[in-house]
């Protein structure tokens, strides 16, 4: 279970440090005005500061008038059912290519989540991978990734 | 009269048969993205605008203004039928327009958000054929310190009315500014906040923040409210379309001032959204049959829909006079501009007379199509909703992959889609607005260049924006805009309203 407060303040944590980090680095390209105008480093470090600002705010904010609960229990549960094969399918990319990658994912969540029948979940899985090469590969001349498993078949 | 002529030559333009087909193929890919929840009209746009890069460019953005109208159209047909707004600016919609599908009378609900829908996209079309070219006129005389104003006035709105949190709306919209400042710097050329990622030099594009935001983010919500289709017939009675359409000049009212707040929020950059929420609350205040708000009651249909379409449609006007967009999808076309050569802005009324009037022309014809083809398709893509969500959102997700590789064919991009969508889901909790971000990074560097340029002229003195009348008046009109909604909440004490986008 997930607080409103919690998730209020990870927000704005998250974009305050993104902010810090902006302000931080635009140092680097020099803020101020130098003889060729303002410096390039001038805009993002005072966008930086303003993220940094309203997160600040944002943060005192939630932390005060966060109430209740945002994320319940069977929500996440749900919600990360959907992302955690979602970056595993992701990280898959570069070693299986797009094509094998998206087949894989689909497959594993049709077969393993909603308990589709194999064949039905592999026919699926398998017409995808072939309609987007259909697509991308040959109708909009399109290359999407093939992964090492693609480079070894090639070479 | 000068403006009908060059409407006139616009349809000569909009009107040839390869333009039509793509104008009902857009409609309906339209259609169908603002049905599916988790695709929406700026993923939609995104997703095809890789595929425009070899079209010309009349025809790249008749069907890219297509997939908008037909999204906004779409986006209702799931409001209606099944209490899931397939859009973030047809949640409105299904206040009333859901009960009185559930009430037996489906036919009546659609004709009459499609037909107030269609009166809010034509006043905000008959809007654009009288100002576009006037605005753009007036604003081919801006310096680049007028230009800062007129974005500085943008962003303000946003802030100031925009309906989200005024703080909330602040740090999205400085975070696409920040990002678009991601790489090499247009000015000096030296590389900036790329935090040692080679890759990053070459900035971070808005589609995939697109993809991310709207398309994972979405998902990522649509999953967790766990969307029940409970739905109600979608047989269409053509009679009954009829006779409702026939039956709508009788709320005159309603739609006139559904569409002047439409068009008031789509110029100044409110977007659809906000525009269907205010127009709704103000219907439900003012109008003599409240008390029958929430219940089915027709102009509760009417005041969102009218105003939705009405604010999408003149989003477009000053993007293309002046290279400001005024919603998130209105933003995506105009990178897509940017991206085929072309110089949003008030130069395109000069250089490119052929496209922006073709473009305009195309829009009263492509609201007419999706009208025709919306309501002729809305069985088929009432049963497209009936297919399991747990089939769907795996699809859906490898279509958000497969569009952010593909705009530069590059895996970071699709690594950072994925953190987008963590952040799209978060700002979405939170009720953190969506477009000025996305707005933000598509204009975040004509911006600074705007300002940069000012300093130069100025030599580093501020003064330069109050230079002239006309940039004061755009500079203090900001400065309102900014300042005067939050000192009204102070004096009546009122925390502020929690809206989504």
């Amino acid at each position: 279970m997930i607080s409103r407060r919690a998730l209020e303040v990870t927000t704005a944590l998250l974009t305050g440090a993104f902010g810090a980090t902006v302000a931080v680095s635009s140092l680097d390209n020099g803020i101020g005005w130098s003889a060729a105008g303002v410096e390039s480093g001038t805009f993002p470090f005072l966008t930086g500061l303003i993220v940094l600002a309203g997160s600040l705010y944002n943060l005192g904010h939630g932390w005060l008038r966060g109430t209740g609960i945002a994320v319940r229990r069977s929500d996440f549960r749900r919600t990360s059912a959907l992302l955690l094969p979602a970056v595993l399918y992701v990280a898959l990319i570069p070693l299986l290519g797009l094509y094998g990658a998206s087949a894989t994912y689909l497959f594993g969540t049709l077969r393993f989540q909603s308990r589709v029948g194999i064949v039905r979940a592999l026919v699926i899985a398998l017409l995808t991978a072939v309609v987007l090469y259909a697509v991308f590969e040959r109708m909009f001349q399109i290359s999407l990734p093939h992964g090492l498993l693609g480079a070894m078949f090639d070479l | 009269m000068e403006n009908l002529e060059a409407l006139l030559h616009g349809f000569t333009i909009a009107v040839t048969l390869p333009h039509i087909v793509l104008m009902i193929g857009g409609v309906l890919l339209g259609i169908l993205v603002g049905v599916l929840p988790g695709l929406g009209a700026p993923n939609g746009v995104s997703l095809l605008l890789p595929l425009t890069f070899g079209m010309q460019p009349v025809s790249a953005i008749i069907l890219l203004s297509s997939i908008y109208w037909g999204a906004l159209f779409g986006g209702s047909v799931t409001s209606i039928l099944f209490n899931i707004p397939g859009e973030p600016s047809s949640v409105a919609t299904t206040f009333d327009g859901y009960p009185m599908a559930r009430d037996g009378r489906p036919t009546a609900a659609l004709a009459t958000a499609f037909g107030s829908a269609a009166f809010g996209a034509l006043v905000g079309v008959v809007l654009i054929t009288l100002l576009a070219s006037w605005i753009a006129g007036v604003a081919l005389a801006f310096g680049p310190a007028e230009y800062f104003a007129v974005y500085f006035l943008a962003f303000s709105s946003f802030v100031g009315v925009g309906g989200s949190p005024p703080m909330k709306t602040l740090v999205s919209l400085a975070i696409g500014f920040a990002i678009a400042a991601i790489g090499m710097d247009t000015v000096s050329g030296s590389v900036r906040l790329t935090m040692g990622i080679d890759e990053m030099v070459k900035g971070i594009n808005f589609v995939v923040a697109v993809m991310g935001l709207f398309g994972i983010g979405e998902l990522l919500i649509a999953v967790e409210e766990e969307l029940h289709a409970k739905p109600v017939s979608s047989r269409i009675k053509w009679r009954e379309v009829f006779q409702t359409v026939a039956g709508l000049p009788r709320y005159w009212v309603a739609l006139l001032r559904s569409a002047a707040i439409g068009c008031w929020m789509g110029i100044t950059p409110g977007g659809p959204t906000a525009a269907s929420f205010m127009s709704y609350g103000i219907a439900k205040r003012v109008s003599p049959r409240r008390a029958h708000f929430g219940k089915g009651e027709p102009e509760g249909i009417i005041a969102p829909e009218t105003a939705d379409h009405a604010a999408g449609t003149s989003a477009l006007l000053p993007m293309l006079a002046l290279g400001i967009p005024g919603s998130a999808t209105a933003a995506v076309m105009m990178g897509g501009l940017m991206i085929w050569g072309l110089n949003p802005g008030p130069t395109l009324f000069i250089e490119q007379k052929d496209f922006v009037w073709g473009l305009i022309a195309s829009m009263y014809l492509g609201n007419i199509v999706a009208v025709i083809l919306v309501l002729a398709t809305v069985p088929i893509f009432a049963a497209l909703m009936r297919l399991p969500f747990f089939i769907l959102a795996p699809l859906i997700f490898i279509v958000c992959v497969v569009g952010a590789y593909s705009v530069s064919n590059s895996y970071l991009d699709v690594v950072l889609m994925m953190g987008f969508g963590v952040l799209g889901y978060l700002f979405k909790k939170l009720s953190y607005p969506l477009a000025p971000l996305v707005l933000a990074i598509v204009i975040g560097d004509k911006a600074e260049d705007a300002f940069r340029q000012s300093m130069l002229m100025s030599q580093g003195s501020l003064g330069i924006f109050f230079g002239n009348a006309l940039v004061t008046t755009l500079v203090l009109a900001g400065f309102a805009l900014l300042l005067v909604p939050p000192i009204l909440r102070l004096i009546r004490h009122r925390p502020p309203p929690e809206t989504i986008e």
